[in-house]
């Protein structure tokens, strides 16, 4: 036994890599850098060697995974504004026993955002039926996702630090409480590059719907190179920004300006020298994306019977189901990390169930049940689940007490989320809560729990993810996680 | 006798080392002083006690003859402590353990009595008279999964009986006074931390060519090595170089002919002599300096409200740069400005400094000690970032192996801006005011009936009437004139303590201001908590001749700007795991320079843009040897190339154009960008575009820095996240800034006006056409081939098309 399991706090300083300054400005990176974009090319075996990773890796192209990968891609269905794990996942009957009443002692204290110390517990008037081989309980909003429930394990036992929207979305993304720092998607794109040829790497779909708390820094690269930032689609026909020629201009006279670019760029006497070279093979990359991003990205090849699986042919599952379906053709190209999400602008048009519990989770359940379903179906049949990762939550769930009523407040010390694919073992729940709902008491599992095992499945080790920042080699899992073996 | 000096003696050494005051001794009563509830303050003071009786045992023997049993007891477990438990924690534990320990693990110290009883992360160790129910004999016997000293067999059966014994007899230990850490010898002897010695420039025997003290020190190492420095670059090249590092822009044709035309032995001086008094030179190093200290016009997180007129501060800064004021007196003005004379607006206005990180603002239930915590913690490790170039925010949380800076350090560091408060202060007449509040609260009332009224309605009408609610948010009067400033309010100030793990409510010792321990000579005396103005004493030290950082950490930037790199690569880390500095005499000889120059910045840049070692090419004929033995260019045997920054590469691209605006300073302006970015932000009214367009043409720096909405532009260029402190900006290369510069909304819109300017300057002559477009655009005439690809192009394709092409070449977007 080693000290680090007397003392389980720890462990982190044990295995901190040595401090290693990046080079940033190395021939073998520029050499990458002009392989990459937001999508790299093949990979140049050349570069395929391990010192690859210690140099800094500005690249997007592909790089070996630490150790063996379960999954090679990760679609996150994010239902933003923290889903209610009581009436969803997690059934509860004293919880309904207790309704009307205040939370008894035992279960200890809470700290809430807006409900204060007076509330009275709220049942759930959900129905929960047990499904599939596994038998797993889950709620009456999911009829669809009932369905795929041996191919899904839930985790019972999600907790978080903060109770805040904007805080708790941070850490979710990133695992700090404070923005600035890389998300999970740049982690993910910095440690194995892109498949991809001609599309971003990772995605970011918002809701049209709008905004969220911890708005676009959630998001972001933080302070890793821009070569790792997220592409945000935006709605609509075209979702990649400049991928499209300004009004007027044809693509054979672009091709000829491109044509005078590459002229003049290889007429001056040092356009061999690296940062040149890799700038001249960004405008080659640049322009094979324009030719072939439209096409991955027109929903119009997918056959009627696929697009109404998603329900992508009718309200109210017609955006989440485009936006579903758009991630499964992303992923079939080599896509690393897509991220789509359920929720935006004013509280109740996310999953924030403040007022009305009911009618708010009726209704988002009602948007996003049938695409879930239908992406997981599309996945598995197509044989894409087995190496996508693909994980459904909030950056919360919600309180046993009530607010205003029929409301729930956030509540960060347990919930639920659950992944699929990729290597997990579906057809179980993992964890508990406690009778009400409030604790997470069975298998706690942070987030940083969560990311790590993200990170395992990817063939990434927490530990050797590392990028120097103001003097610490910065990682994603700030405390140690730890990977959630029973998901496995 | 003796036993009275030892109470004398423990008891003031208590006192001085533990920094508490204890007016009279409460819990001394002669009759019963044995074991009272060992409740933290008094507790060492006890121990004090019961180390008195050991010593009276043991010396005299029975000096006192009415000691009871009891006493005679304690006095023997704590002799058995001192003679049979001691000696092996401390052979077997303290290097884990201790004060002493490199880095102490899982929070447990063991060198004092307090240590023990507080233990570690694990919780208590020690049950007193309970040896099964601690957790420290478990480890010992190896119980339960735990085991300890680690990866060793268990200690001898009879040193754990030993243990027991201890225990069992009540765990006597009169060690009272927890040991403070205290940096290591190897850290106090880090580089950084020395003084600073000016050097004597090294002879060079053939210093042709060496045209400073600069060249000097450069050529005697490439010597060394058996090189000498590259060539100089062509003159054309020397002037675009040196434009864009000292103000950010290209140079003109005209300013390229009277330079070449220039023969004159004082050329370059004349040019660099120019640039320094150019108003663009402060905007291009202001900008260095926001970077650093992460500026930003709004506060993050989920509202990311507007700082109102934080773009004072960037005017402030700007004009700083530009007038050349002492970086000293930059430096206290910002973190001190109010404290200097609360009635000077511009001091005002140079402490908003402390008021640019992001703040979490907290809707609901009131979280404020937590909310006190993190804004203390942004404003505590930016100055060290900044100012210092330590990231001493790693100490927040606990002692680090080899880190100089102590958890204490940190926050006595803190400590300083314990009283600092917000302070917005109204630049407006009371008329002003009384009418804007007027306005203000009207459309306000009718923005809340409109909710009220939505909030019962459904449908359609709901949508209609939230909407109508929201557009008005566009008709509020701008903010009144205001400096989003700081004061000291000394009765309401933050009680600073040691936190454990860096959570608010594991609250340790209470401390008082004080500079970390490495910088300071001896054990220099905390300051009282609530001394009078507390930034002002940070700054003096900040500043004063003790400290050998703050000088060397700007002049490094400084460095950085013109070579890419500073001397110390890690610009923002000088602490024992940053880079080691590649010419530290070099360092210490500008330092040396900047310090006896009163702190002035200009003087620096302009010996640094006239040496010999700026002039240097981008190729040597030394390079295939060099490439293999020095790839990183550590020894500067070339110039690295410099990408635009983004801000730069947009600036560049407006200049050329003739579109650039080049008014000065003033409110923050909005640029249109994209509708779907808009609608990412929480609350997207927040994004007025600005209604006068030329201001969509102003130099980047005066574009608003808000932290929820960057332009994709200068993102996609590697514009940093606003977020943290950035030290030095990346030059990455990839597809999206391809089609950015390609596709981009700026790029072509500003490549039809680059097209316009030629035409209006050539008219129809092609030949003209082609060359001044060069010109304008990279600084030098096209080359035969290049020449005749562009004849050829032209001969069927628009010329804006040829100038977006001009925007695209490396040329353009790197410096020479």
């Amino acid at each position: 036994m080693s000290r680090d399991t007397v003392y389980q706090y720890e462990p982190m300083h044990h295995h901190e890599p040595e401090y290693r300054p990046a080079h940033r400005a190395s021939r073998r990176r520029m050499l990458q850098d002009a392989c990459c974009g937001f999508g790299g090319l093949a990979l140049n075996t050349m570069l395929a060697s391990d010192d690859v990773r210690a140099e800094g890796r500005a690249s997007l192209s592909p790089l070996p995974a630490h150790s063996q990968a379960r999954a090679k891609s990760v679609i996150f269905l994010f239902m933003a504004g923290g889903p209610s794990h009581l009436e969803t996942f997690d059934p509860k009957p004293l919880l309904n026993r207790l309704h009307g009443q205040k939370r008894p002692a035992e279960f200890g204290e809470a700290r809430y955002q807006f409900v204060e110390t007076d509330a009275r517990l709220l049942g759930s008037q959900r129905r929960f039926r047990k499904h599939g081989q596994s038998g797993t309980e889950v709620s009456d909003l999911f009829p669809h996702t009932a369905k795929c429930i041996d191919d899904i394990a839930v985790i019972r036992s999600m907790y978080g630090d903060m109770v805040v929207h904007s805080a708790a979305q941070y850490e979710l993304f990133s695992g700090r409480l404070n923005p600035g720092f890389p998300s999970i998607g740049s982690w993910v794109l910095y440690g194995l590059g892109s498949e991809s040829s001609s599309l971003p790497a990772y995605v970011v779909m918002p809701d049209p719907l709008g905004a969220l708390e911890a708005g676009q820094p959630m998001y972001m690269h933080g302070f890793l190179p821009a070569t790792y930032q997220p592409t945000m689609f935006r709605p609509g026909t075209q979702p990649v920004l400049n991928l499209n020629l300004p009004a007027g201009v044809s693509i054979s006279q672009r091709q000829k300006t491109l044509g005078l670019i590459q002229d003049l760029n290889r007429a001056a006497p040092d356009h061999v020298q690296d940062e040149f070279a890799a700038r001249i093979s960004s405008y080659d990359l640049a322009f094979r994306m324009q030719m072939q991003a439209p096409e991955a990205l027109d929903l119009s090849q997918e056959t009627r019977e696929t697009q109404e699986l998603y329900g992508a042919t009718e309200k109210p599952t017609e955006d989440y189901g485009r936006r579903c379906l758009l991630a499964r053709r992303l992923v079939e190209r080599g896509v690393r990390f897509i991220c789509v999400v359920s929720g935006g602008g004013p509280g109740n048009m996310q999953w924030d169930a403040h007022q009305d519990i009911e009618e708010n989770h009726l209704r988002k359940a009602a948007e996003t049940d049938k695409p879930v379903a239908g992406l997981l179906t599309d996945l598995k049949r197509r044989g894409l689940l087995d190496d996508t990762l693909v994980v459904w939550g909030g950056e919360f769930g919600r309180s046993p007490e009530a607010q205003a009523g029929r409301g729930r407040d956030h509540h960060n010390l347990g919930f639920t989320m659950w992944l699929a694919g990729g290597g997990i073992r579906g057809g179980q729940v993992v964890g508990a809560t406690d009778d009400i709902g409030l604790r997470a008491i069975e298998q706690p599992c942070h987030f940083r729990d969560l990311h790590t095992t993200i990170l395992h499945q990817l063939g990434l080790d927490q530990h050797q993810l590392t990028y120097p920042h103001l003097g610490r080699n910065e990682r994603l899992t700030f405390v140690e996680g730890r990977v959630i073996r029973e998901l496995l | 006798m003796a036993a009275v000096v030892k109470l004398k003696f423990s008891l003031r050494t208590h006192r001085t080392r533990g920094g508490q005051k204890q007016a009279a001794f409460p819990f001394y009563n002669p009759d019963r002083w044995i074991f009272v509830n060992p409740a933290a303050a008094w507790f060492p003071l006890l121990i004090t006690m019961t180390q008195l009786i050991a010593v009276t045992t043991v010396t005299a023997g029975s000096i006192n003859s009415q000691e009871t049993p009891a006493e005679i007891q304690t006095a023997a477990a704590v002799d058995h402590f001192q003679n049979r438990v001691e000696p092996v924690l401390r052979a077997n534990c303290y290097q884990c353990h201790s004060a002493e320990a490199a880095s102490v693990q899982g929070g447990l110290r063991l060198d004092s009595r307090p240590g023990i009883h507080r233990g570690g992360d694990s919780g208590p160790i020690v049950v007193e008279g309970k040896p099964e129910q601690s957790l420290l004999l478990q480890v010992l016997r190896h119980e339960n999964g735990l085991a300890m000293p680690p990866d060793s067999d268990r200690l001898p059966p009879q040193i754990i009986a030993d243990f027991e014994r201890w225990i069992k007899d009540g765990a006597e230990d009169p060690r009272s006074v927890e040991p403070d850490r205290r940096p290591s010898a190897e850290a106090r002897q880090h580089w950084a931390f020395q003084p600073v010695v000016r050097p004597v420039p090294p002879a060079i025997s053939n210093s042709t060519g060496l045209l400073n003290p600069i060249d000097a020190f450069i050529t005697d190492r490439l010597q060394k090595q058996g090189w000498s420095p590259a060539p100089s670059i062509s003159r054309s090249d020397w002037i675009r170089r040196v434009t864009f590092d000292l103000t950010g822009l290209p140079p003109t044709p005209a300013e390229i002919r009277t330079f070449l035309n220039d023969g004159s032995a004082t050329a370059f001086e004349t040019v660099a002599d120019r640039l320094l008094e150019n108003p663009h030179y402060g905007e291009r190093q202001a900008q260095h300096w926001l970077d650093v200290i992460r500026y930003a016009e709004t506060e993050g997180y989920e509202y990311d409200g507007h700082l109102p007129d934080a773009w004072r501060f960037r005017d402030y800064v700007i004009s700083s740069f530009a007038t050349d004021k002492s970086f000293k007196q930059f430096i206290t003005e910002q973190i001190a400005g109010d404290e200097l004379d609360p009635d000077n607006h511009d001091l005002q206005i140079a402490s908003v400094f402390h008021r640019l990180g992001p703040v979490r603002r907290n809707a609901g239930n009131p979280d404020i000690a937590l909310s006190r915590n993190e804004v203390l913690t942004e404003r505590t490790d930016i100055i060290g970032s900044a100012f210092l170039a330590l990231s001493i925010g790693c100490a927040r949380c606990h002692d680090h192996k080899l880190e100089p800076i102590l958890q204490k350090d940190y926050y006595r560091f803190q400590a300083y801006l314990a009283a600092t408060e917000e302070n917005t202060i109204r630049l407006a007449s009371p008329e002003e005011t009384a009418k804007w509040n007027t306005e203000t609260s009207q459309l306000r009332a009718k923005q809340t009936s409109l909710r009220n009224a939505a909030k019962v309605a459904t449908g359609e009408e709901k949508r209609l009437l939230e909407k109508r609610a929201e557009d008005l948010e566009t008709q509020f009067p701008p903010t009144l004139p205001s400096i989003p400033g700081i004061r000291n309010d000394h009765e309401n100030r933050t009680a600073i303590h040691v936190l454990k793990r860096g959570v608010w409510e594991n609250k340790g010792d209470a401390v008082g201001p004080r500079p970390p321990e490495i910088l300071t000579k001896d054990e220099a005396p905390e300051l009282p908590a609530d001394i009078a103005n507390p930034r002002t004493r940070l700054a003096e030290w900040l500043v004063s001749e003790q400290n050998p950082l703050t000088a060397r950490v700007i002049v490094n930037r400084v460095w950085q700007q013109h070579f890419g790199h500073g001397i110390v690569r890690t610009s923002n880390d000088f602490g024992t795991r940053g880079e080691r500095p590649d010419h530290p005499e070099l360092l210490d000889w500008l330092t040396s320079e900047f310090v006896l120059g009163d702190w002035k910045l200009k003087p620096l840049h302009r010996l640094i843009v006239l040496s010999s070692t700026y002039r240097q090419s981008h190729t040597s004929p030394w390079a295939a040897d060099a490439q293999t033995s020095d790839p990183q260019n550590r020894l500067l045997w070339h110039m690295p190339r410099r990408r635009l920054t983004a801000e730069e590469l947009r600036d560049s691209m407006l200049f050329v154009s003739g579109r650039l605006e080049v008014k000065l300073g003033g409110p923050s302006v909005m640029p249109p960008v994209d509708e779907s970015l808009v609608r990412l932000l929480y609350k997207p009214s927040q994004w007025q575009v600005s209604p006068d367009t030329r201001d969509h043409d102003r130099r980047s720096i005066y574009l608003i820095a808000k932290r929820n909405l960057r332009l994709p532009f200068l993102e996609i260029f590697d514009a940093p996240a606003l977020l943290t402190s950035c030290d030095r900006r990346d030059a990455s290369t990839h597809a999206p800034q391809a089609l950015e510069l390609l596709n981009g909304t700026l790029s072509n819109d500003l490549a039809r006006s680059f097209a316009d300017r030629c035409r209006r300057e050539c008219g129809n002559d092609q030949d003209a056409l082609i060359r001044s477009a060069f010109l304008h655009a990279i600084g030098r005439q096209p080359h035969p081939k290049e020449y005749e690809f562009s004849v050829q192009f032209l001969d069927d394709q628009p010329l804006e098309e040829f100038a977006l092409a001009l925007f695209n070449l490396n040329e353009f977007v790197y410096v020479p």
